[in-house]
């Protein structure tokens, strides 16, 4: 352990050398714990409905240690507190708290599930928003997760062109409660992508593990086929699709089916499969005809097809 | 017997709701009522739904899809013991939304009991209809319905030891139109009447173990995918004359299994946290396919087909992540991930074609292998309470294989072969920047190269600029962004570019009166240029290459909310507006070459959708709202994509009572 952690501190070391600070939270005063009754004297509205609240477990349970118990679970020992008469330098108080202190105090006990393991790296973690932004501990309006809104109200928050998006014509229908921004999103921070070049974040969740979100609804384009589409499993689903929310059919990037494809089946360069390029349509297409104007009109299994290279069939 | 007469009980104790209905109007006395040591608190919205549609009557079923009858809304159901010491549970949560034939249903439900068990489940339905005019035409029409239910069941949720078991499985059935072409390909296309019957199950089983700070998961999948989908011409098809399909039958049963294991250690101490994850999913698909068709071909002759596909597809999957956060100090972090993922692809069929005069047979194989490595650095510095800077690396290197071959039966096979690899290099930096109190301002870019993409819309030479700033005082928010995507895969014969940039601006104010005002606005403008190349002409077809695909895209989308609660009523008004303003042509300009009209036809899209509610909401007692709603969709093409303009104006509206008791 001690060499892991010597070697862990040598690839660290040129940062090191920056000043510290101690955490604010370190260095709080020698307080005594309270328990959540002396707490409810002064915040009885709180304390009247604490019994809805999924925190009041720790309380239940009677067998958690005081600093991980009610009302001081999270807001630390209340001693100080309660001998000033409230006031939030004597407590530790959400909103004085800085995103890290916040993050690292849930963090304290929901570091245990799957979901938030890789929260120290997520895309919202590294733009300070942190567990608070989302999540109301006392005034919840959901009836799970204690979110501070409806699932996708608190996204829009953010993310506008999000919200504009599904209020396009065509769209998941997240607006419409069957769809949720978490059956594709992990907020908490996820894995890299096995997909694509595995870099980007998006903060999108792996269905099965470790593939594309889109497949855990239409799992009929997940095969495995005979003859796979190779740009869907290479570039993925967003290749051809607008995850969220589009103006023109299918969530398709283009207003019609045969731009998309000929923007890549153009036959140039070194592209493809085979480094020959993507290859050109066949000679017997006349694109001045309409039925070859919807290239999945006889492509039709164009996300994969056991039967047939062209996808035909 | 007491959890039957708490059901019934429940039926009358009073309790504060927020349906989606009635968005966020609460009746009845908070806090619910107490019976046996456990809170009661529910509420039930009935009402019914209408709609009257003018225009395109499948785009609105597509976009929208509301209709006429009488629905449950919204409900929800929750009973909770007072305290956390109930007998066979300590909560139970439902919600409700839609049911009674909305298009879109949804049940929730939880169920636990402190330290002992907790019980999770959601059950969706979509209604999805679309009419398939502008990619096929209209024959490719679907009226299905997506089902999806999801069970997940945790013992010990408290402690240490915790054990997970969960069932999912998602359905997809319904009448649809697909489209066969017969005899060769310049022959008609014909449209076939398919009945689409899908089925996937899953089935989860697994464990977390906590030891002083680290977290071991393991967990075991079994999936199970088949698909029963047929298809069928029952009354001949006439074509093009002396074009016939007289008769046609497919069937195709598909069953595909997809076993996987993950295992995931976390650790987090003080001054490091470690995440490291091994994943495998197997996949299977085996299928045996057969298609009949019989008719006359466009040269008049008389022709009979037959054929005959079975084989087996492989998947596996293979992925591994080992992520450290480093914390030398309090105000730094370093981060680095490494991910490996290996993706191989491997099927085979016999493929078989009897015609009247002529069998043949031929043997197909096809690999494609995808070797993924990518690793990411990333280091933050806080400067202060109020200032911190970061940036990044981000590495990546993808290795494809690739193997096609086939052969008459009997001939040994041949084909092609190919090995790429491509590297990807980006580095990211940005700020999270407090200048005053209430004002947020985040800012981070990204710069990429791709030295080998897979596609000509790949990302090539790229970069990302996002922007946002928050300020929040009080009751009030206001916020506005900027994203800017740039993608140049520009190459010797032909080039692709994609640029896109997006504005929003979003404003929240919440008045103590109960007057609260919702806004944003967002502008998403993509223009895009990809080099193509395609075959037109008669008799004879010949290759144009000279052409671009041009694509402009400029969306301006706004969304409005007011809300004014009063002592007896409540009034919401909303409006939501999507306005392609397309390239700025306001016509269709006739071009020089025909194959040039094609292209410039569907170079942009403009059109207007939009959609303004109004919701009243008026308390009658204190147990008993009346609600009404009323909301229009409007939907203009400016032109036509290809021959098809699909307006619609649609108003629709509900009225209902919520009663919570």
């Amino acid at each position: 352990m001690r060499f892991i952690r010597v070697i862990a501190c040598l690839v660290a070391l040129p940062f090191v050398a920056l000043p510290q600070t101690a955490s604010p939270l370190k260095a709080a005063p020698p307080n005594q714990y309270i328990g959540n009754d002396q707490c409810g004297i002064c915040h009885v509205e709180i304390a009247k409905d604490f019994f809805r609240n999924p925190h009041y477990k720790s309380i239940a349970s009677g067998k958690e240690a005081p600093e991980k118990t009610g009302c001081e679970g999270c807001h630390g020992a209340g001693g100080n507190h309660l001998a000033a008469g409230g006031g939030q330098a004597t407590i530790r108080a959400f909103s004085q708290m800085t995103p890290a202190q916040i993050i690292d105090t849930c963090l304290g006990c929901h570091s245990k599930d799957l979901s938030r393991a890789n929260i120290r790296r997520s895309a919202h973690t590294e733009a300070d928003v942190v567990c608070t932004n989302c999540h109301s501990v006392h005034h919840s309006t959901t009836p799970k997760f204690l979110l501070a809104k409806k699932q996708s109200e608190l996204c829009y928050q953010c993310h506008a062109p999000i919200r504009a998006q599904f209020d396009m014509p065509v769209k998941h229908r997240v607006n419409e409660g069957v769809v949720q921004c978490t059956d594709c999103h992990n907020p908490h921070g996820n894995f890299a992508a096995s997909w694509r070049t595995g870099t980007g974040s998006n903060l999108v969740t792996a269905s099965h593990e470790n593939e594309e979100p889109c497949l855990k609804c239409h799992a009929d384009k997940r095969g495995p086929f005979v003859f796979e589409h190779a740009s869907v499993r290479v570039e993925g689903c967003s290749g051809c699709h607008m995850p969220h929310g589009s103006t023109n059919a299918k969530l398709l990037k283009r207003p019609v089916v045969f731009t998309v494809c000929l923007e890549c089946h153009n036959g140039a360069g070194t592209f493809g499969r085979e480094n020959l390029g993507v290859f050109v349509q066949s000679a017997s297409h006349n694109m001045l005809d309409p039925k070859y104007q919807r290239c999945t009109s006889c492509h039709v299994k164009i996300h994969g097809s056991n039967s047939d290279p062209r996808f035909l069939r | 017997m007491s959890f039957l007469k708490l059901f019934l009980f429940s039926a009358l104790a009073a309790v504060p709701v927020a349906l989606a209905q009635t968005d966020g109007v609460t009746v009845g006395p908070a806090g619910g009522a107490t019976y046996a040591k456990y809170n009661v608190s529910q509420a039930w919205e009935l009402g019914y739904r209408f709609a009257s549609v003018g225009g395109d009557e499948g785009k609105y079923r597509s976009d929208v899809n509301y209709r006429n009858g009488l629905r449950l809304l919204g409900s929800s159901l929750a009973i909770r013991s007072l305290e956390g010491h109930g007998k066979w549970f300590d909560e139970i949560v439902m919600t409700t939304a839609g049911l009674g034939n909305d298009p879109y249903q949804s049940t929730t439900l939880r169920v636990q009991k402190n330290r002992l068990y907790r019980y999770d489940m959601l059950w969706r339905q979509n209604a999805y209809f679309n009419p398939g005019l502008v990619v096929s035409g209209g024959l490719h029409q679907e009226d299905l319905t997506h089902r999806w239910q999801d069970h997940d069941l945790t013992l010990l949720p408290q402690s240490a030891f915790r054990i997970h078991a969960g069932y999912g499985r998602t359905t997809l059935n319904g009448p649809a139109l697909t489209t066969a072409q017969y005899f060769d390909s310049r022959s008609d296309i014909f449209p076939i009447f398919q009945n689409v019957r899908q089925q996937y199950n899953e089935y989860r089983l697994g464990f977390d173990a906590s030891v002083r700070g680290f977290r071991l998961t393991v967990q075991r999948r079994w999936e199970f995918f088949r698909e029963d989908s047929s298809a069928s011409v029952i009354t001949p098809e006439v074509g093009t004359v002396p074009t016939v399909l007289n008769g046609y039958q497919a069937n195709g049963p598909y069953r595909g299994t997809a076993p996987g294991w993950m295992g995931n250690l976390n650790g987090e101490l003080s001054w490091i946290t470690v995440n490291a994850r091994a994943t495998y999913a197997g996949g299977t698909g085996s299928f045996s396919q057969n298609y009949m068709a019989t008719g006359t071909d466009r040269f008049g002759s008389l022709q009979s087909q037959q054929i005959a596909v079975s084989g087996t597809g492989n998947r596996p999957v293979l992925t591994g992540d080992f992520n450290v956060t480093l914390f030398p100090s309090s105000r730094l972090s370093v981060i680095n991930n490494t991910s490996v993922a290996n993706t191989r692809m491997d099927g085979a069929n016999s493929f078989t074609q009897f015609s009247p005069f002529s069998v043949f047979t031929t043997i197909n194989f096809q690999f494609l292998g995808v070797r993924l490595f990518a690793n990411a650095t990333d280091v933050r510095y806080r400067a202060s309470k109020k200032f911190d800077v970061f940036g990044g690396f981000r590495y990546a290197d993808r290795l494809i294989r690739s193997t096609e071959e086939g052969a008459a039966a009997g001939s040994p096979l041949s084909g092609l072969s190919a090995e790429q690899s491509n590297h990807t290099t980006a580095g990211v930096a940005g700020i999270n920047w407090l200048p005053v109190t209430g004002l947020r301002l985040h800012v981070e870019g990204e710069m990429g190269r791709n030295d080998n993409p897979f596609t000509p819309a790949s990302l090539a030479k790229f970069h990302t600029i996002k922007a946002r700033t928050q300020y929040r005082k009080k009751n009030t928010t206001l916020g506005a962004a900027y994203q800017e995507n740039y993608n140049n895969n520009s190459i010797v014969i032909t080039s692709y570019s994609s640029h896109a940039r997006t504005y929003s601006a979003d404003a929240s104010w919440m008045a103590k009166s109960g007057l609260s005002f919702d806004a944003s606005y967002s502008k998403l403008h993509l223009d895009s240029l990809g080099g193509i190349a395609f075959f037109a002409g008669a008799p004879r077809s010949s290759l144009v290459s000279n052409l671009n695909s041009v694509y402009a895209s400029n969306i301006h989308a706004l969304n409005l909310g007011v809300r004014i609660a009063a002592r007896k009523a409540d009034l919401f008004l909303g409006y939501s507006l999507t306005k392609d303003a397309g390239d700025g042509r306001a016509a269709l300009a006739t071009q020089t070459t025909a194959a040039g009209q094609v292209i410039y036809n569907v170079q942009t899209f403009p059109l207007l959708y939009q959609a303004p509610l109004v919701r009243v909401s008026v308390k009658i007692s204190e147990k008993l709202r009346w609600n009404a709603g009323y909301q229009y969709y409007g939907y203009r093409e400016d032109f036509g994509l290809l021959s098809q303009n699909q307006g619609y104006r649609a108003n629709t509206g509900y009225t209902s009572l919520l009663w919570a008791f």
